[in-house]
């Protein structure tokens, strides 16, 4: 009777590809603030900035990132809050 | 005086014509040069959409500069920067505590040659690590 029950716990451990850092992956790519097109992949819909542990970049770069995408916000390159966006 | 490396990007109004934004880049670059600094790089960007409205307005001009340039020129840009009606927002940032004006050129020169797009992708990623 323990066993249907332990299968089904494992079952439910689904594996998760471990992200690569995309930033380490194209050494030619730059967290730069005056590319906003790129920097769009790493904020959610609303302008927040998405955490590591979903996007895969790793801690050097979640910290470029951050600053690149706090400087594109302030030239208006990026939105702060979708709520004063432009549509 | 002892130059460093610095990159300020500017926004103008959007209603400003091909001949205002040309006096106006022409006006700020002098006061880099006025103060012994040397530009290596003047980029303007097309009219583009902005992320969210700045003094009314849904669009403008975007203009980056790369230059080497002592700190006294900076003060005296920002100032410019702040009184200019014709400027809607700006940022300098300092990629370099020494401006290196070959090397800062390699850049620009590489981009132009496609066969050395590479090269210059990597000058760009040795650029990145000093500014940490
Ligand atoms: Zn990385």
């Amino acid at each position: 009777m323990q066993r249907p029950q332990q299968n089904r716990y494992k079952r439910r451990r689904i594996y998760v590809r471990r992200k690569i850092c995309r930033f380490c992956a194209d050494k030619s790519l730059v967290a730069d603030y005056k590319q906003p097109d790129l920097l769009k992949a790493f904020i959610t819909e609303r302008g927040k900035i998405l955490p590591r542990r979903v996007t895969g970049t790793c801690a050097k770069h979640q910290r470029r990132l951050t600053n690149a995408i706090k400087k594109a916000r302030i030239m208006a390159l990026l939105p702060f809050t979708s709520g004063h966006a432009i549509e | 005086m002892k130059l460093h490396h610095y990159e300020t990007i500017f926004l103008l109004h959007p209603e400003l014509s091909n001949e205002e934004r040309e006096t106006a880049v022409e006006k700020f670059s002098s006061i880099i040069k006025d103060d012994q600094g040397q530009i290596v790089n003047i980029d303007q960007w097309p009219l583009k959409k902005l992320a969210y409205k700045v003094q009314k307005q849904t669009q403008g001009y975007y203009v980056v500069m790369d230059f080497g340039a002592p700190g006294s020129a900076i003060e005296e840009l920002t100032r410019n920067f702040r009184l200019d009606e014709r400027v809607m927002k700006f940022m300098t940032t300092k990629l370099d505590d020494e401006f290196d004006p070959e090397e800062a050129a390699k850049k620009y020169a590489q981009k132009e040659t496609k066969e050395s797009q590479e090269q210059a992708e990597t000058s760009e990623v040795d650029q990145e690590q000093k500014e940490d």
